[in-house]
């Protein structure tokens, strides 16, 4: 009781502590626009995160889903004149429809095969955005007003980055604690089950099919909400929304720190997107840097820099206490994707 | 519409898909890789090609050997940081690392190359060949001959040579090719550097066609995807027909429907058949057929 309270404890104090961080780190406009961009990608990034972690399959299609929440945001507010609020709904129910008939679809494929999928329906995406005039076309959608989530008297607007650090701050911890949850949750559980061990998941009574398309559901929702925020922080949509970079960005995100580590995506997309604002080389530097990290990670340390904490610990303590490896190496061991031993199935 | 017209259009677009297709067949009947780089890998080649001509003058076949020197030793390159990844047989994080490596490859051509459009000139691309109703250049003609003798080179290579029967036995069983004294990892080597010249050598005889742009990867390449896994995977004669098969589909959609939606109909198609025959994909006994 009093170990969860102190938990508790620690884990309000880091929020605190993080909603502060960009006044203890100068407050200036850089800053603040560069922490706001990481909250809103961390958060699209866990999107991916519970796919990639907890169903140990790879969505290619997440871009789709951040951009869907964007694009549902521009529609309602500057076509339709509705309010933050609404756009919200609208972005969630357009993220949702569209992750059940790409969940339906994809449901019988598995690793290599749903990749291939949602690739494939990523790109048709794109190419749908790119031509329907409803979308916007090619030219997207501009003029997105500022965000205001006003609910009576209380007035919640934001305009600048300044202003606009609380709700994306505000958007990161609800995606947090929602992960936290779904860990710990029936559901979170039952898809690991199918991830590690689908037949024992059947023995109990599981439907693998219907789960993997729940957590598809869940993870849709949060992409989107991210891209529902993204739209009013940018103030314009486009295609460039679905371009590969955002794709590389989330995976990176995800695969930097480690697997089915809750602060991982955090951390990750916090060291990317830091890069690009206070060192960055230039648009096609920071690409290079992006692509550079991804392909390194998964050539020397496939379980991301987490993996290497134990072999740190290893090197300062006696090797007689290598038995300590043992729990933090069995807790990496459901996170690794299984090497696909089905080659000639 | 001028029917003739359309179809000599898409017999040309579908060689070039064919073409660009090859060296990521192979890549991929043998070592179960799907290069989302394969994009960055034309665009490299093309902008090299175009290098050696604007920085030395050199002529523009030279250009083209030069590409696909440099195309296999990227090819290389990859292997050397992939081996592991391919030997464990991670699939799944194998696709995810060539993402990183376009994205790498994209940033570095940035760097090198600039931002601005650039025109890969073939002398050929000037010269039509006009007959009755239809017209095409010589480049064109070009490309289609030279893809058909890839496609008959690679497809004789696999089945009447002993370095063919190497690489089908690495794409049936690699720890089986062990047994068999053979070095895997070297096969590998010659299986990327094939892919990394292979798409060179397409990109070299493909771009003229449009101006090149270090940004076009993901543009110029994104139907090759469709091509390779449509083909059956690692599939050679497959990735032919389904090349063709497509060129055909993109001239008449896009003359008789919409060439905007064009990409979408292709994919739409793909995910269809994917879904609809997921043991397509498992590829068992496919191979180099």
């Amino acid at each position: 009781m009093t170990h969860s309270l102190a938990r508790l404890a620690l884990a309000a104090f880091l929020a605190a502590l993080g909603f502060l961080l960009p006044t203890l780190l100068g407050g200036s406009t850089l800053v603040y626009d560069t922490l706001v961009a990481i909250a809103i990608f961390a958060a699209m990034s866990y999107g991916l995160d519970v796919i990639l972690s907890d169903l140990g399959e790879i969505s290619l299609v997440h871009t789709a889903f951040f951009a869907t929440g964007a694009y549902a945001a521009a529609i309602l507010t500057v076509t339709y004149g509705f309010g933050a609020w609404t756009a919200l709904a609208g972005a969630v129910l357009a993220a949702l429809l569209l992750a059940l008939v790409l969940g339906v679809i994809t449901l019988r494929t598995r690793e290599f095969a749903f990749s291939l999928v949602t690739y494939a329906a990523a790109v048709v995406c794109m190419n749908v955005a790119s031509n329907w005039d409803f979308l916007g076309g090619s030219d997207g959608i501009v003029g997105i007003p500022p965000l205001d989530l006003s609910i009576g008297p209380i007035e919640l607007t934001a305009g600048r980055s300044a202003e606009f650090w609380p709700f994306a701050y505000l958007l990161l911890l609800l995606t947090l604690y929602v992960v936290h949850r779904f860990r710990r949750s029936r559901l979170g559980q039952a898809a690991l089950m199918v991830h590690m061990n689908p037949r024992l998941a059947t023995m109990c009574g599981l439907d693998g099919n219907r789960i993997r398309l729940q957590v598809f559901l869940l993870s849709a929702v949060i992409s989107a909400a991210a891209g529902w925020l993204y739209a009013f922080q940018r103030a314009y949509v486009g295609t460039d929304l679905f371009e590969t970079y955002f794709l590389v960005l989330m995976l990176t995100g995800v695969i930097l720190a480690g697997r089915r580590i809750l602060l991982g995506p955090l951390l990750g997309t916090a060291l990317l997107l830091s890069q690009k604002s206070f060192a960055s080389l230039g648009a096609y530097g920071d690409k290079l840097v992006l692509g550079v990290v991804l392909v390194a990670v998964l050539c020397l340390c496939p379980r991301g820099l987490a993996s290497l904490w134990p072999k740190v610990r290893g090197f300062t303590r006696r090797p007689a206490q290598s038995q300590s490896q043992s729990p933090a190496a069995a807790d990496a061991a459901p996170t690794e994707i299984p090497a696909a031993s089905t080659r000639h199935a | 519409m001028n029917v003739a017209q359309q179809l000599v259009n898409g017999v040309i677009i579908g060689h070039a898909y064919a073409l660009v297709a090859v060296g990521w067949t192979l890549l991929l009947g043998a070592a179960r890789l799907v290069n989302f780089g394969h994009g960055q890998m034309y665009m490299i080649g093309a902008f090299v090609a175009w290098w050696v001509m604007a920085a030395t003058g050199l002529p523009y076949p030279v250009a083209v050997v030069a590409a696909v020197l440099l195309g296999a030793v990227l090819g290389a390159v990859m292997q050397r940081l992939f081996l592991r990844l391919t030997l464990s047989q991670d699939l799944v994080s194998l696709m995810i690392v060539t993402l990183g490596f376009g994205q790498a490859l994209e940033g570095a051509a940035g760097l090198a190359f600039g931002p601005k459009p650039q025109t890969l000139a073939s002398p050929f691309q000037e010269m039509s060949v006009h007959l009755g109703p239809v017209w095409f250049t010589v480049q064109d003609a070009i490309l289609v001959s030279a893809t058909i003798l890839v496609f008959a080179g690679l497809y004789l290579a696999l089945h009447r040579s002993w370095l063919g029967a190497a690489v089908r036995m690495v794409a049936e069983d690699p720890r089986l090719t062990t047994l068999g004294g053979l070095r895997v990892s070297r096969i590998y080597m010659g299986i990327f550097a094939f892919e990394g010249a292979a798409v060179a050598f397409a990109a070299a005889l493909v771009a003229p066609r449009t101006p090149i742009l270090t940004s076009m990867g993901f543009d110029q390449v994104v139907m090759t995807f469709v091509v390779v896994v449509l083909g059956g995977i690692g599939s050679v004669l497959g990735s032919y027909v389904a090349g063709l098969g497509i060129g055909l589909f993109t001239a008449l959609f896009g003359a008789l429907v919409s060439p905007a939606y064009t990409t979408a109909a292709v994919f739409a198609l793909l995910i269809a058949a994917m879904v609809l025959r997921p043991g397509a994909l498992s590829a068992s006994g496919s191979f180099a057929r």
